[in-house]
């Protein structure tokens, strides 16, 4: 089930919400959890036992570690904690990977496991390991209550394509938290825009790439708008979601941190990833690049923590070659940052350094969505190396046909709309007129998302199978 | 008071939805959108298990939504006129008319359309008189305006020129304009093809004149041609005439629809149809794989043989007073193979009556 489904919209939300204002406080995460496990088993119900049972194992392992007093001890359950966790997700999503290289490398015809990849499992399998390791750090106590642990890993709304909620964060809120119509009327507000950002922008855009992927008249023109449409499409796609998942966290009182900040704004890489993915960037921060040392141990080891933590950035989000150059070629930038580009970046005007920035985006996104040897040609392409034409009658058509929604999307992917809304809102008349306007112009997107719901194919979510 | 309005408003809208869709029954077909819609699937465990149920609640809910229709035409409003798209669906809507782009152009399907017409000449037609033409889709009228993607319409027909042999080429691409077409539709408008039928007749039936018949005209209204559902926007719908005279009146139709089963009588205009999912299939009750007309006027002479698309089925009436049995075959419905079985081929004339849109796809003739 997709927050953008009907099935979800009009029956499992008004359900929730009514049943989890109806019961007394003491419920409510029962309520919580009962719904996360249908959202679950709604969405993929033959691997909902393996869920239920990397629930229960963690929390286990979580009393464990924390229950070890010597140091020792504490270093080898968090150790086969992590190895539960790390094997779970390889068998599962690098199994046959793994096979099809060995496979290639010795000459071996080793069978494949063709293992199907569970939903949401690299996105719940690193909060576990984040739970885990602040428990054996001792940054918070092991959580107790079997339910409450559960609705941690569980909780629908950043169950299947994040944010990766780390424990601290909500540690607090598990167990009490308040409710209140401003809080409620803020997830409305965060759902509405993540849902409208889903269905009117990142579904549509995406029309514009499959177009460009299945022409018979391919063009430099051609190339470029696919290139720029996919960008715009993942960031909508996965911001969008993001938004929602803070928004009906917000609804029910939880507090989940940001997950983008208009990435497409950086001036460099280094600022791009600071905006892109925070959830997941912090994550191979705090729990693998700062743990190898990070850049304290010389400037070999920074090199190598560097490509290890992209290498497997990149491996995380799939489980193929051009992911893994997809993240080395951000180690490669980011190295260079470091060393001696951010200084260059920092006295040229900004505007040649968003170019920059956004040219590398662009181009990584190719690599992102292809094959390596696809992704050459289509670049090879891009820059005019193959023999296609600059433009073509059918590039310029959609080009003139996208160009309102391209506009569109390149503003809302910058912090321009909020600049001008805070404008608005800071003048005085504005909260005489807001009681009103604002939820009309919130019903107003909500229906017409609903508009482009009902009118479009299902679209799954691009994060789901990462 | 906002918070409180918002809250209220978004919950309130969940549950609305959420005790619409339950209330009210569903429906079987959407006339608009002319599908069937998807029906309740009932619960097991088996289909739990295996995420069928969840996946076919969904396209049910999707199909069933209350106010279905409404949703469709926001979303296709705000794609044309908020975020400025020239097509929605390949729809796109100019001169007051809703016209489907016809894009990308398929030369190989043109030769193989070609193909198909040479295979059945050589198969049946042998030294009959047989004849080929063109229907031009709406998009053609319109092909000046360079904002929109058009086929080649010119190396179409020189490709078919080219290709297909022993058959005679009668453009009807001069004879007709845009207003003979519906405005809601792709088809030609009955009352304006008598043109056509006599611009046809000219050629096959040279001593024949078409044109000057005489017929009484019965208009319905609203017709809700077949792009009227896909553009969702609030356009009026057309009125659809058609066209009776006492040769019909007195015409007795046939359709088959397999080698055991006895053929099927219906009539020239076929009124129940107009309140079906097509009005259009009022004429010769719409698609069907072999029609016959017979014409039991005395004085008219020959029989002509129509391998077709569904414009001929409002046009094939209007030959009928020239000719004393008219025979309709559709290749989308019957294997060009298994003709012989229903018709003998001797001596009549052949007009084989493609629209463009057929001859870009031509791989669904059988």
């Amino acid at each position: 089930m997709v927050f953008s489904s009907i099935t979800f919209l009009f029956s499992f939300l008004p359900l929730v919400i009514i049943l989890y204002f109806v019961v007394p406080n003491k419920g409510k995460n029962v309520v919580l959890l009962l719904s996360s496990l249908l959202f679950y088993f709604c969405g993929e119900p033959k691997f909902g036992f393996l869920f239920i049972s990397s629930i229960f194992i963690n929390y286990m392992f979580g009393l464990l570690i924390d229950r070890c007093n010597q140091l020792i001890f504490r270093k080898i359950a968090i150790g086969i904690a992590i190895a539960v966790n790390i094997i779970l997700i390889g068998l599962f999503k690098y199994a046959d990977f793994t096979i099809k290289n060995i496979n290639s490398i010795f000459s071996l015809e080793l069978p494949f496991l063709k293992l199907a990849l569970p939903i949401g499992i690299s996105f719940y399998t690193f909060q576990a390991i984040s739970y885990l390791v602040d428990v054996y750090r001792g940054e918070v106590k092991a959580q107790k209550n079997i339910i409450n642990l559960s609705l941690y890993i569980s909780l629908f709304p950043q169950l299947i394509a994040g944010p990766i909620v780390r424990y601290k964060t909500v540690n607090k809120e598990l167990s009490e938290r308040k409710h209140s119509f401003a809080d409620f009327s803020y997830g409305v507000r965060r759902f509405i825009f993540g849902l409208s950002k889903k269905l009117l922008i990142a579904d549509q855009i995406a029309n514009l790439w499959t177009l460009s992927t299945q022409t018979n008249q391919p063009s430099v023109l051609y190339y470029w708008l696919g290139a720029i449409a996919f960008s715009l499409h993942i960031y909508f796609d996965f911001s969008a979601y993001s938004d929602m998942a803070i928004g009906m966290g917000r609804m029910f009182g939880f507090h989940f941190l940001e997950n983008f900040d208009h990435p497409f704004c950086s001036k460099s890489i280094t600022e791009f990833w600071r905006r892109w993915h925070i959830s997941l960037g912090s994550w191979f921060r705090d729990y693998l690049y700062i743990p190898l040392g990070g850049n304290r141990k010389g400037k070999l080891r920074w090199i190598f923590n560097l490509f290890v933590v992209w290498g497997l950035t990149g491996f995380w989000h799939g489980a193929d070659w051009n992911f893994i150059l997809w993240g080395l070629l951000f180690g490669i930038v980011l190295m260079l940052e470091k060393l001696f580009l951010l200084k260059t970046l920092k006295k040229i005007p900004s505007f040649f350094s968003h170019i920059y920035t956004i040219f590398i985006v662009v181009f990584s996104f190719v690599l992102f969505n292809n094959s390596i040897a696809d992704a050459v040609t289509f670049i090879k392409s891009m820059i005019g190396i193959m023999n296609v034409p600059f433009i073509s009658t059918e590039s310029l058509y959609y080009l003139n046909s996208y160009l309102g929604l391209l506009i569109i999307s390149i503003v809302f992917s910058t912090n321009i709309p909020n600049i001008i809304f805070q404008k608005i809102t800071n003048k005085p008349i504005w909260n005489k007129i807001a009681i009103y306007a604002e939820p009309l112009l919130l019903i107003i997107l909500f229906l017409l998302s609903i508009g482009y719901l009902v009118d479009s194919s299902f679209q799954p979510f691009l994060y789901f199978r990462f | 008071m906002k918070h409180k309005i918002i809250s209220i408003s978004f919950v309130g809208i969940l549950i609305a939805m959420f005790l619409l869709n339950i209330i009210l029954p569903s429906k079987d077909i959407s006339k608009s959108e002319r599908r069937k819609l998807t029906q309740f699937s009932t619960l097991s465990w088996q289909s739990f298990k295996d995420g069928d149920f969840i996946r076919k609640y969904e396209k049910y809910v999707l199909d069933q939504i209350v106010f279905r229709d409404t949703f469709r035409t926001i979303k296709t409003s705000a794609g044309f006129y908020l975020f400025g798209l020239y097509d929605q669906h390949d729809i796109y809507l100019k001169d007051g008319h809703v016209f489907k782009m016809e894009y990308p152009y398929r030369k190989s399907s043109v030769e193989n359309m070609a193909k198909k017409l040479n295979s059945i000449y050589k198969l049946y037609l042998h030294d009959m008189d047989v004849y080929y033409a063109v229907i031009p889709d709406k998009n053609y009228f319109v092909r000046q305006d360079n904002k929109y993607l058009f086929i080649d319409y010119d190396d179409m027909i020189k490709t078919l020129n080219d290709n297909v042999k022993d058959m005679t080429y009668i453009s009807l691409f001069q004879t007709l304009s845009l207003d003979d077409y519906y405005r809601t539709d792709l088809h030609w408008k009955q009352e304006n093809i008598t043109k056509v039928a006599d611009k046809l007749g000219s050629v096959m039936k040279p001593n024949y004149n078409f044109i000057y018949m005489d017929y009484e005209k019965t208009e319905y209204y609203p017709f809700y041609g077949s792009y009227y559902g896909q553009a969702a926007l609030p356009i009026i719908p057309d009125t659809l005439s058609y066209l009776l005279n006492e040769t019909l009146d007195n015409a007795s139709v046939f359709y088959y629809t397999d080698i055991e089963s006895s053929p099927i009588e219906t009539k020239i205009n076929d009124e129940k149809n107009l309140l079906g999912v097509d009005s259009y299939d009022v004429f010769l009750s719409g698609a069907k794989p072999i029609v016959e007309i017979h014409n039991p006027n005395t004085q008219a002479k020959g029989e002509l043989i129509i391998f077709r698309d569904s414009f001929g089925s409002s046009l094939a009436p209007l030959l009928l007073c020239g000719y004393s049995k008219i025979t309709l075959i559709d290749l989308r419905y019957i294997s060009a193979n298994l003709i012989g079985d229903f018709i003998t081929f001797d001596n009549q004339d052949v007009l084989f009556l493609y629209n463009t849109s057929i001859i870009n796809n031509s791989t669904m003739l059988k």
